[in-house]
């Protein structure tokens, strides 16, 4: 996997493009230092990654600049991150070379390899100097993760259902006027703790009683929803199957671009925030390892997080960052702290202990 | 006999006469049979260490504070398999969706084979045999997409209906669709099963019947039903065992809430990191499978899958 290609094999435009991004890198916080006793280089370094708009942004952000800047290509390997874990998980414990360089994840996934102690340290990032408290994973020592940035699930809906203006409450799910035309996560994700207060009872009693999120959840059952993965929530939009989900801005703003006439809030009774972020296997060859956290470390700079999270609408870890166009101000796109005051944050920790169960008491539900 | 009588490549067969002669001695040719077996012996073989591992698996629980498997042997993940009503809701489901899938194939399933094979068309044959083999060229999961396009809200059966005045109406993801879209993916299954059994009927024993008095229906329950009862009870058999660990058509056409045990096992190796859960449904897939298959084995023998011997 070592790069062979020589300097004088370079296109002009390829060693212009190069330039003008090493300029770039090096204006960022990219030091000459990277460069000064480099390892030798992989061919490519394989990240991980979500497919549709989430990986072309990853690429216009990332990888393409990391590409022009160091002459590695990044090849994006679109397997799930649920499916991609066993599989890293099987490497590292049977001494194999991880099937991936960097792993693109949820904050929650990551911590469980976290946990189980096959994730690199990724504290000595020269970038880190510069990131938001948001960077840093909550519970775990050092950084054998790094939040890159956080989502909100909201409640985005079709305008057209909504005459009266848009949907302010939970209990629009319960109108039994979009019966059959609702849709969350296959297991629930995003849902639970807003179900929590939406059926009257506390955040502060997360994970103990979670008895009021079931029994909203139960009438929520009622009303037949759908439920799926992102890429459903774009198609359902798209085929008039739903007028309301509980998702991921991100989807819903995909849809809009696709000429879906749509829009999200963040309920009275609040919304998921959460964070998703990058992070190495243990298990590779020196020089790769080298190269995948010089790719993270690039990933923490502005000019990246800039173009990578206008693709994706979401607010980065790096101070100063343009909001994508309509954003600013938006309920989904939080940035001061008072735009966090609707947003529910449960402990990552407490949802890795949990989530199993979490997901079973939701599946109880909506397969009974 | 001159020199250049002896052909060359008689000369060639018997110098691999010699070889084969040297390598596998004339009294070794009785252990042919079981050399040729074996290729089939070690891939089972496989499979069984395959299974033992899991067994292991399903023994040990998931450690969620280091999301290792637990040290020691424990029967916690079936307990909680058998303590908790979602696991007994899926496994309901999938038993009963694979039995009705498997009546519903065997009766489409019977005229066509009969059809086909007893049609003196030519033409019409080869138009049976097409129509079958195309929906293979299709893999299950493409076919259950183009479902959603036709059956969705916006599809062109609500379109059509729409024509006639009717509103949409939700055609997919619930329990009927799922079924619909496995008997649609089984059928082909089942005639292959089928075709060759009913083959093997004479046309004469129908004939004679008729010429004894039997109508059309007599000879069809009297003489070629149970005649063709080897081919229904292997068309059965795959048909049932197919649906029952079906994964594809309860993800896609079930809109999320329609899981059969592979969607719940795919659920613990690769949603919720616990692969001893996950082993644990493997396993229960596995047993329930073999049962249904024992229980049919044992009433109805083992059909065209017997090969000829012990067919009842």
């Amino acid at each position: 996997m070592t790069n062979k290609t020589s300097i004088l094999a370079l296109s002009r435009r390829r060693f212009l493009g190069g330039a003008a991004a090493l300029g770039g890198l090096v204006a960022t916080g990219w030091t000459g230092k990277a460069f000064a006793q480099e390892p030798e280089k992989p061919a490519e370094i394989i990240v991980r990654a979500w497919g549709g708009s989430w990986v072309a942004s990853l690429q216009a952000g990332v990888s393409d600049p990391f590409t022009a800047a160091t002459g590695i290509a990044v090849r994006h390997d679109l397997t799930e991150d649920n499916e991609i874990q066993p599989k890293v998980w099987a490497a590292v414990a049977q001494g194999r070379v991880p099937p991936i360089h960097i792993n693109w994840d949820t904050t929650t996934n990551a911590t469980k390899s976290a946990l189980r102690g096959i994730t690199e340290d990724l504290s000595d990032l020269p970038n880190l100097a510069n990131v938001t408290e948001l960077a840093k994973p909550v519970g775990l020592e050092g950084y054998p993760i790094v939040n890159t940035y956080g989502y909100v699930y909201v409640l985005a809906y079709r305008p057209s259902a909504f005459p009266d203006g848009p949907p302010t409450s939970l209990q629009v799910l319960l109108d039994p006027k979009f019966k059959g035309r609702i849709a969350l996560y296959n297991d629930g994700i995003g849902f639970h703790f807003p179900a929590q207060v939406a059926g009257g009872g506390k955040l502060e009693d997360i994970p103990g009683n979670m008895e009021p999120a079931w029994e909203f959840i139960r009438k929520v059952k009622e009303q037949q929803p759908l439920l799926g993965e992102d890429p459903d929530f774009t198609n359902w939009f798209q085929n008039g199957e739903i007028d309301l989900a509980v998702t991921i801005s991100t989807n819903a703003r995909e849809a809009m671009k696709n000429g879906i006439d749509l829009a999200w809030t963040v309920p009275e009774e609040g919304s998921k925030f959460e964070t998703d972020g990058l992070w190495i296997p243990k298990g590779l060859p020196e020089n790769e390892l080298y190269w995948a956290k010089q790719y993270i470390n690039f990933a923490l700079t502005k000019e990246a997080q800039q173009v990578w999270l206008d693709g994706l609408g979401l607010p980065g870890v790096v101070p100063g960052l343009t909001p994508p166009e309509g954003l600013a101000g938006d309920p989904s796109y939080p940035t001061e702290p008072e735009d966090f005051k609707h947003l529910i944050r449960v402990p990552t920790a407490i949802q890795v202990e949990h989530e199993s169960e979490w997901f079973s008491a939701f599946k109880s539900i909506m397969q009974g | 006999m001159p020199k250049s009588a002896y052909l060359l490549r008689w000369r060639v067969m018997d110098g691999l006469e010699a070889l084969v002669a040297a390598i596998w001695p004339r009294h070794f040719h009785r252990a042919l049979p079981y050399v040729m077996l074996l290729p089939a012996v070690l891939l089972v073989l496989l499979l069984v260490i395959g299974m033992i591992q899991i067994g292991d698996s399903s023994a040990r629980t998931l450690d969620r504070s280091t999301f290792l498997p637990s040290d020691f042997y424990t029967a916690g993940n079936y307990q909680r398999i058998f303590t908790d009503g979602l696991y007994w809701s899926i496994l309901w489901r999938s038993l009963l969706g694979s039995v009705i899938v498997t009546a519903l194939c065997l009766v489409f399933a019977f005229p066509y084979s009969y059809l086909m094979v007893r049609t003196p068309s030519a033409l019409l044959r080869k138009f049976l045999l097409i129509a079958l083999f195309l929906p293979f060229f299709i893999g299950q999961v493409v076919r259950a997409y183009g479902w959603l396009i036709i059956l969705g809200n916006q599809g062109v059966v609500n379109e059509m209906l729409g024509l006639i005045g009717v509103a949409p109406i939700r055609l997919l993801y619930n329990y009927p669709a799922v079924l619909f879209g496995l008997v649609q993916y089984m059928i082909p299954f089942a005639v292959l099963m089928l075709a060759p059994a009913l083959t093997a009927i004479p046309e004469e024993m129908e004939s004679a019947a008729n010429s004894l008095g039997a109508n059309w229906w007599r000879t069809f329950i009297h003489v070629v039903l149970p005649m063709a009862r080897p081919g229904l009870v292997g068309a059965g058999l795959v048909v049932l065992t197919l649906s029952l660990t079906d994964f594809a058509m309860p993800a896609i056409l079930g809109g999320g809430s329609q899981d059969f045990i592979a969607n719940a096992i795919y659920d613990q190796f690769f949603r919720t990191s616990d692969q001893g859960m996950g082993a644990a449904l493997t396993l229960i897939l596995v047993g329930v499978g073999s049962l249904l298959v024992g229980v049919v084995f044992t009433l109805f023998g083992a059909g065209t899958l017997a090969m000829g011997r012990d067919r009842k």
